[in-house]
């Protein structure tokens, strides 16, 4: 009967396309309002903790009492904390360890990895294979487990309590050089053995061609070397006892274990320990995802 | 014959700083940590003892409960993140307004330091007035949590809190892993899908899900590895000990209190080859995945 009725009655083909697409655009709206919404609320728990951070930071009373209710906005807003955070700690000396500690062996890290690098895609020696095998098995120690005789040898070299200990052990590794020899075996050998004719000798290869081919490389390679040194606290823990040689990330942990009872001083440390970076990684973001996509690894 | 020798010479040269820091930071510390295992002190002189530290440790309670905790806080985060972070991946990557902002901020956690963002929550955790109990309070829950001075197994305890903390901290790297799979599932298979009548969901489950399963093997194993050697969070959080009660206490934490606390470097080594064992056998089932993942084709994405 259902079947009659149907056949008999008009065809409508334009109205119900166009209800059927209405109603579909609706669904897909409603489909991004939800997921927009999802996603605003993970945003917001993301910001939070720092913006709770901020407001608490510059808050006059927070060392004393702390609202019950918590605000994202101080009741009364001063920069006393800050005061304190800097006068208590030498905040301009652990920033200025940390950019010497971090762009040292961040560019030690670009240049030993892209040289290992060029000559494992590119070279022609005896034991190459072997060679890049054994190197390779850096991946699979951490340094969690070679840290206590590290450090050990690093006070018999008398480096504890040196630069040369927070920068040496990092400027090069195994896989900033399988990252560079992967990219540059990628290189075509014509352009090599172009410059090679012309009697170009491997360095000036390494230098004009390619290292000028490897930026994207380079940029991850420096993401993630820039993140690791910043933020590493377990090295300097064992060989850094000296105040003036702490670097931001190390200084701001042995302050926080010491001095957690002020809350607005100790959340006004932090602020100062993470803003600046965090503004520098608005600019960078783009090359700091992309870095991080490349390799697969985290800061 | 000397022109040859002269030509490879140039490739030792380049590799030559790499292999002596190597050496000297990789190769030796690796070693010595199997032989300081193996050793006492006796006298500032080093004696040959044999497995006795391996024996002392499987027997010793401490190490025993730092190793199960290590394990517990991993497998706990990795069921919670792995699940969050593809769902949440998977929205975002059909959204059309703002997805790379909202990449962005999830990502903030992760280049900010493990130290300052621990340090932020253990105020955030305060029990009194801290972010999240102030919030709870408004919505009437009481008694309020103790969070991170409630040692015991309980879903508010202090192993919540560093959970919820790490989650925090990684749910962006592990939505931007999962985007990356995402994006590289063929397209032909959701047109096929389509042709089929599959919904939404269906295409979700069905196509989706196992297609990111190499993304899945890495998560998993890297995701394991980091857990193992989880170190600066929870010492910020509860030095060296792991406070309250050991309750944050993981491997590398012990052995970090054993060598520098105790000033036992070759029992804490022994923990470091227990450590080494088990992390080496996770990256050997990862390493072929590793090695097979195409870096250089990647560049454009």
């Amino acid at each position: 009967m259902a079947s009659t009725s149907e056949s008999i009655s008009p065809p409508r083909p334009v109205g119900t396309l166009r209800s059927l697409l209405s109603s579909q655009r609706n669904f897909k709206r409603l489909q991004q309002v939800i997921i927009f919404i999802i996603m605003a609320i993970g945003a917001i728990a993301m910001i939070a903790p720092f913006e709770w951070m901020l407001a608490t930071s510059f808050s006059r009373s927070a060392n004393v009492a702390m609202p019950r209710i918590p605000r994202f906005w101080p009741a009364d807003p001063s920069t006393f904390n800050y005061k304190v955070a800097i006068t208590n700690l030498p905040l301009v000396r652990y920033y200025l360890n940390s950019l010497i500690v971090t762009t040292t062996s961040t560019l030690g890290y670009l240049f030993f990895s892209s040289l290992t690098g060029y000559a494992f895609a590119k070279g022609r020696f005896v034991g190459k294979s072997i060679l890049f095998i054994i190197l390779l098995t850096t991946l699979m120690i951490p340094f969690e487990i070679r840290m206590i005789p590290m450090y050990l040898l690093m006070r018999q070299l008398h480096l504890s309590d040196t630069y040369a200990a927070l920068i040496l052990p990092f400027i090069s590794g195994g896989f900033g050089t399988f990252l560079m020899r992967q990219y540059i075996s990628a290189i075509p050998d014509e352009l090599i053995d172009a410059a090679r004719i012309d009697g170009a000798s491997e360095l000036t290869i390494y230098t004009r061609i390619i290292l000028p081919l490897c930026g994207p490389a380079l940029a991850a390679l420096t993401v993630l070397s820039a993140l690791w040194r910043w933020n590493d606290v377990l090295w300097p823990l064992l060989v850094i006892s000296d105040r003036s040689l702490y670097t931001i990330t190390f200084g701001l942990a042995i302050a926080g274990r010491s001095q957690g009872i002020f809350t607005g001083v100790a959340l006004a440390t932090s602020a100062i320990a993470i803003l600046p970076l965090m503004i520098l990684y608005l600019f960078l973001q783009r090359y700091i995802i992309k870095g991080i996509m490349l390799t697969g690894l985290k800061g | 014959m000397l022109k040859k020798l002269r030509k490879s010479l140039i490739w030792y040269v380049f590799i030559a700083p790499t292999f002596f820091l190597y050496a000297l930071f990789v190769a030796y510390p690796t070693f010595e940590t199997f032989r300081l295992s193996f050793f006492h002190e006796v006298a500032t002189r080093q004696e040959f003892i044999g497995a006795l530290h391996y024996v002392r440790l499987l027997s010793n309670q401490v190490f025993l409960a730092a190793l199960l905790n290590t394990a517990f806080l991993g497998i706990i985060f990795l069921l919670i993140i792995i699940p969050l972070s593809l769902v949440m991946a998977s929205l975002l990557n059909n959204l059309r307004v703002w997805p790379n902002l909202f990449k962005a901020i999830y990502f903030l956690p992760q280049i900010t330091s493990t130290v300052a963002v621990a340090l932020v929550f253990s105020f955030v955790f305060q029990p009194n007035w801290g972010l999240v109990n102030g919030l709870l309070r408004q919505l009437g829950v009481n008694p309020l949590p103790l969070w991170l001075a409630e040692p015991r197994y309980v879903l508010t305890g202090s192993r919540a809190a560093v959970t919820i903390l790490a989650v925090w901290v990684a749910l962006g790297y592990y939505m931007l892993i999962f985007q990356a799979g995402l994006q590289a599932v063929p397209a032909e298979l959701y047109d096929a899908a389509v042709v089929d009548g599959a919904g939404p969901l269906q295409t979700w489950w069905l196509i989706t899900i196992p297609s990111l399963r190499p993304t899945f093997i890495f998560l998993l194993i890297t995701g394991t590895i980091d857990a193992m050697s989880r170190f600066s969070d929870l010492w910020t959080l509860g030095g060296p000990a792991g406070t309250p009660a050991r309750s944050l206490q993981t491997i590398v934490l012990f052995m970090y209190q054993t060598a520098f606390e105790s000033n036992d470097f070759n029992l804490a080594s022994a923990s470091a080859v227990i450590l080494f064992v088990v992390v080496l056998i996770l990256t050997m089932v990862n390493f072929r995945s590793f090695l097979q993942r195409e870096f250089s084709s990647q560049s454009g994405a």
